[in-house]
C-alpha cells in the first residue's frame, strides 16, 4: 500500500521531471542511498531482535578518518580498510558488551558510543579534514564504476543478499526474531541470547565501519563531521521497510525499500527544486504517516 | 430474604472454543458476605470479569440495584456501584499513600493541583480503618497488605454499594487476615455488601454469610454458610469424577531419572523427590504454595540456596535453561503466551527453535527438514492449523499447548515440567492433553506435573505430592488419594505466608 502510493509519487516525478527517470540520475540516488542500505541491513537484523544502536552515525565518521589517516601515513589502502572496518566491528562489540553484560538499555549505551565516538574522531584529527597524500586509489570504491554502475551499487546488493540469506536460513536470523518476539520465551528455550545479542551489534558496528570507509573514499576525504543523523536515516528506511519498533517482524528487502523511498523523494524534491529545509519536514511527514498507514491497514486485515 | 441488590439472570460466556460460564443464577442479598467458591477453571475468574466490565457477556441478564447492568469498561461499573478489589493492585508505588487515595480526583484549579481537603471521606475512612498508615508516606514502602486497605478504603469512598473481592488474603499473613476480616465484617454494618472469591475455606467460614458453589461454569448450589459443613462444600466444589479417569500404569520404580534433596529457596523449604522413568508425578497445592518455584529451580532460573539435583544419579549444578535443556529437562510454563511461544512466529519457527541446530549445518537451517518434522509433530500431536506456516497467535489454547510440547520434544527433552499444563484450555482439549502426557510417559518420558486442580493430578499422576507454604506436606500413590483430603490438607490452618507471594 505504502509502495503503491510511493510508486504513484516517482511516477508523477518522471513527469514533472525530465531528468528524473534517468540512469545518471538512478547511479546518484543509488550511491546516496548505498550507504544507508549496507548499514541498514545489519541494523534491520539488530531491530528484529529489539534492539536499536544510534551510535552507527559516528561510527561512520571515526572509521572514515581513520581510513584517511592510515593512508597518509602510507599504510597500504587495502590494509587500511580493513584496520578501519575493525575499529567499527571493536565499538560495536563495546556496545553488545554494555547492553549484554552491564545491561545498560540499548538506546542509552549506545547513545554513548555516540558522541564518544564522534570526539574521538574529532581528537584524531584535530577537528580538520584529512585530504592531503591520500593517493588516486583512495577514491576508487566511492566513485569508480564498473560498465555504468557504481561499484557501490554491487556492495550494497552483495550486502542485501548476504543479510537476506542470514535472515532468512540461518540460525542467527531465526534467534533474531526469536529474542525480538518474546525473549523470555527464547531464553527458556535455551537460546543464548547475550551471545547472539553481542553479535548482531558487531555486524553492525562492522557494517557501520565499512560504509564509513566508503563514505571517505566517496568524498575523497577523511571528515570527521560526516554522518552526523546517518543513524536516523538508517533508523527510518528500516522502520519504512515494515520493521516493528519493538522487533520480532521486519526484513531486509522492506528495508531497502523503505530507503529508496526516502532517497527518492528527497531526490524528486530536489529535481523539483524544492529547497533542502522543506524536505527535511516531508521526510517527517512521510515517516509518521507511513508507519500510522500500516497500522490501520493491519487493524483493517485483523478485523 | 432482604433486598436483592445483585440479581444474574442465566448469565453466559463463550470464549473460541471454550465455554466459560453455561448459564448462572444467583441473588445477592444487600448487606452480606456473599462468598463464591470453586476450583480453578470453575468460571470464578470470568464471572468477576464480566461483573467488573472487564469482558462482555454472551448471553444473560444482570440486574443491579433493580436496574439493568451492562457496564463496558471497570470504570462504568465503579460509576454505577461495583467496584473490585484485584488480586494486583493498582497503587502507584512512586506515589504517596494519601496522592493514591485521591489518584485521579486530585483536587485542581487550572490543572494546578492543590492541598487535599483532609475532611473528605476517602481520609476519614482511612483514619477509621488503618490510623497507623502515615499518609505522606510512599507506597512503595508498604506491605501488600497495606495497599490492599489503600484499595479497599478507595472503593468504598467511590460510593461502591457493591465490593467484589478476588482472592484478598491470598498473599497475607495471619494477622494481616484477621485484620482484613475486621474491615470486613465493619464495611458489612455499614450495609455494603462484598462478593468474596475464594478457595481458602477458612475464609468463607469465618467472615461468609452465604456461599456459592461454582462448578464448571454452573452455579452448583447456593448454602448459608452457617448450615453448611465444610465437607459438604468440599463435596460440591469436586461434584462427581469425569470420566476422563486414571489408569495404573507399570511404572519401573528401580530407574530413578531425577532426584531432588533438600532443595531450599526462600520460598522452598527442603523439598525433596525422586522421579521414575515412565512416570508421572504430581505437584498438588494453591497458588502460592511454591509450585512454581520449584519449576524455577529445576530449570535454572531461580538459584537454590542449598540442596542438590541429581540427574540420571548424576550431580549437577544448572545456571541457566541451557543447562537444563542439555540434560534432557524441558518446561511447558505455566504462563503459555508469554514464556511457552512466541506469539508473532509460525507454529514451524516455535517448534524449531529448542533444537535448531539438529536441522542446521554451519549455521544453516535445512528449511525442508523443518516443514517436515513441523508436520510429523503436528501429526503426532494432531494439531489443528491451516498449515506450517500458521502464526501461533490465532491458535486455540489447547492447540498452542501442543505446540509447547513438541518443542520440548523436539528439544530432546526426557523430563518434562509441567505447570499448569491444561490452564485456560477447554475440557475437550484437556483430555486431550492429558492422553498426550499418558503417551509420553507410555514411551519412557518422565513427567513431573505441577497443578492447582485436584482432578488434573488425580487423573493424570501415579504419586502426588501435595505442597503447603513450600512445603511437602504429604505425598500419596493415586490409589490411596482422597480429593476430600487432598483438599483439606492443601488448603489446611492458615499459614504465616510472608514468604508467599502472589505467583
Amino acid at each position: 500500500m505504502v509502495v503503491v502510493g510511493i510508486l504513484i509519487f516517482i511516477i508523477a516525478l518522471s513527469f514533472l521531471s525530465r531528468s528524473f527517470l534517468t540512469l545518471t540520475n538512478f547511479n546518484n540516488v543509488t550511491r546516496q542511498v548505498s550507504f544507508v542500505v549496507i548499514t541498514g541491513c545489519a541494523v534491520t537484523a539488530l531491530m528484529i531482535s529489539g534492539n536499536f544502536d544510534l551510535s552507527i552515525g559516528s561510527v561512520l565518521a571515526l572509521t572514515g578518518t581513520i581510513s584517511a589517516i592510515l593512508v597518509t601515513y602510507s599504510v597500504p589502502l587495502w590494509l587500511s580498510i580493513i584496520l578501519a572496518t575493525l575499529v567499527g566491528s571493536g565499538i560495536g562489540l563495546l556496545n553488545g558488551f554494555m547492553v549484554v553484560k552491564l545491561n545498560i538499555p540499548s538506546i542509552i549505551a549506545t547513545l554513548g558510543t555516540m558522541y564518544a565516538a564522534r570526539g574521538l574522531a574529532l581528537v584524531i584529527t584535530g577537528g580538520n579534514t584529512i585530504h592531503l597524500g591520500l593517493g588516486e586509489n583512495f577514491t576508487l570504491l566511492g566513485r569508480g564504476y564498473l560498465g555504468m554502475i557504481p561499484i557501490t551499487f554491487f556492495i550494497m546488493v552483495i550486502a542485501v543478499l548476504l543479510f537476506y540469506f542470514i535472515e532468512s536460513k540461518t540460525t542467527l536470523g531465526r534467534y533474531a526474531y526469536a529474542i525480538g518476539g518474546n525473549r523470555r520465551s527464547a531464553f527458556l528455550s535455551g537460546i543464548n541470547v547475550g551471545s547472539i545479542v553481542v553479535l548482531l551489534y558487531l555486524l553492525v558496528g562492522s557494517l557501520a565501519g565499512f560504509s564509513g570507509v566508503l563514505m571517505a573514499s566517496r568524498l575523497g576525504v577523511g571528515q570527521p563531521m560526516v554522518g552526523v543523523g546517518f543513524e536516523f536515516d538508517v533508523i527510518v528506511a528500516v522502520i519504512l521497510g515494515g520493521t516493528s519498533i519493538e522487533g520480532g517482524e521486519g526484513s531486509v528487502f522492506g528495508m531497502v525499500v523503505g530507503a529508496f523511498i526516502v532517497g527518492f523523494i528527497a531526490n524528486g524534491l530536489n529535481l523539483l527544486g524544492v529547497h533542502s529545509f522543506y524536505q527535511s519536514i516531508v521526510k517527517g511527514l512521510v515517516l509518521v504517516g507511513a508507519v500510522l498507514l500500516d497500522r490501520k491497514i493491519k487493524e483493517m486485515i485483523v478485523e | 430474604m432482604g433486598e436483592i441488590i445483585l440479581r444474574v439472570r442465566s448469565l453466559s460466556k463463550n470464549y473460541p472454543g471454550v465455554c466459560a460460564l453455561r448459564g448462572i443464577d444467583l441473588d445477592i442479598e444487600r448487606g452480606t458476605i456473599h462468598c463464591i467458591v470453586g476450583e480453578n477453571g470453575a468460571g470464578k475468574s470470568t464471572f468477576i470479569k464480566i461483573l467488573t466490565g472487564a469482558e462482555k457477556r454472551s448471553g444473560g441478564d444482570i440486574y443491579f440495584q433493580g436496574k439493568e447492568f451492562k457496564p463496558r469498561s471497570i470504570r462504568e461499573a465503579m460509576n454505577l456501584g461495583i467496584s473490585t478489589l484485584f488480586q494486583e493492585l493498582n497503587i502507584v508505588d512512586q506515589l504517596t499513600v494519601e496522592e493514591n487515595l485521591i489518584l485521579g480526583r486530585e483536587p485542581h484549579r487550572y490543572g494546578i493541583i492543590r492541598k487535599p481537603k483532609y475532611s473528605e471521606r476517602v481520609f476519614q475512612l482511612m483514619n477509621d480503618f488503618a490510623p497507623d498508615i502515615p499518609l505522606k508516606k510512599r507506597a512503595g514502602l508498604l506491605s501488600f497488605a497495606e495497599k490492599q486497605v489503600i484499595e479497599i478504603v478507595r472503593a468504598i469512598a467511590a460510593d461502591a454499594s457493591l465490593l467484589i473481592m478476588d482472592e484478598p488474603t491470598a498473599a497475607l499473613s495471619e494477622s494481616e487476615t484477621r485484620r482484613l476480616f475486621t474491615i470486613i465484617k465493619s464495611l458489612k454494618r455499614e450495609g455494603l455488601t462484598v462478593i468474596y472469591i475464594s478457595h481458602i475455606l477458612d475464609d468463607i467460614f469465618n467472615i461468609g454469610d452465604v456461599v456459592t458453589v461454582l462448578r464448571d461454569g454452573e452455579a452448583v448450589d447456593t448454602n448459608s454458610v452457617k448450615e453448611i459443613s465444610r465437607d459438604e462444600l468440599v463435596r460440591m466444589m469436586i461434584g462427581k469424577v469425569t470420566t476422563d479417569k486414571y489408569v495404573p500404569r507399570m511404572v519401573d520404580y528401580k530407574e530413578k531419572v531425577l532426584e531432588v534433596i533438600n532443595l531450599s529457596t526462600n520460598k522452598l523449604k527442603r523439598i525433596s523427590f525422586c522421579l521414575y522413568k515412565g512416570e508421572i508425578l504430581g505437584f498438588y497445592g494453591l497458588r502460592g504454595s511454591g509450585k512454581t518455584e520449584i519449576v524455577l529451580s529445576l530449570f535454572g532460573l531461580d538459584r537454590p540456596g542449598e540442596g542438590s539435583i541429581f540427574v540420571q544419579g548424576r550431580k549437577t549444578y544448572f545456571k541457566l535453561p541451557r543447562d537444563a535443556i542439555s540434560q534432557g529437562i524441558f518446561i511447558v510454563p505455566e504462563e503459555r503466551l508469554t514464556e511457552g511461544l512466541i506469539l508473532k512466529l509460525s507454529i514451524r519457527f516455535n517448534i524449531s527453535i529448542s533444537n535448531l541446530d539438529s536441522i542446521a549445518s554451519f549455521g544453516v537451517i535445512d528449511a525442508k527438514d523443518e516443514i517436515d518434522l513441523t508436520k510429523e509433530y503436528m501429526r503426532i500431536m494432531s494439531i489443528k492449523a491451516r498449515n506450517v506456516e500458521q502464526q501461533v497467535a490465532t491458535l486455540s489454547g489447547g492447540n498452542q499447548q501442543k505446540v509447547v510440547i513438541s518443542k520440548c520434544l523436539h528439544a530432546g527433552a526426557n523430563i518434562l515440567l509441567m505447570d499448569e499444563p491444561t490452564r485456560g484450555i477447554d475440557i475437550g482439549a484437556k483430555e486431550e492433553i492429558h492422553r498426550i502426557i499418558r503417551k509420553l510417559a507410555e514411551q519412557g518420558n518422565a513427567v513431573v506435573i505441577f497443578s492447582s486442580e485436584y482432578s488434573e493430578v488425580l487423573s493424570l499422576c501415579d504419586r502426588i505430592y501435595l505442597l503447603r507454604n513450600g512445603e511437602i506436606v504429604k505425598e500419596l500413590k493415586n490409589q490411596e488419594a482422597e480429593p476430600e483430603e487432598m483438599l483439606r490438607v492443601i488448603t489446611g490452618g492458615r499459614w504465616n505466608s510472608h514468604e508467599v507471594k502472589l505467583e
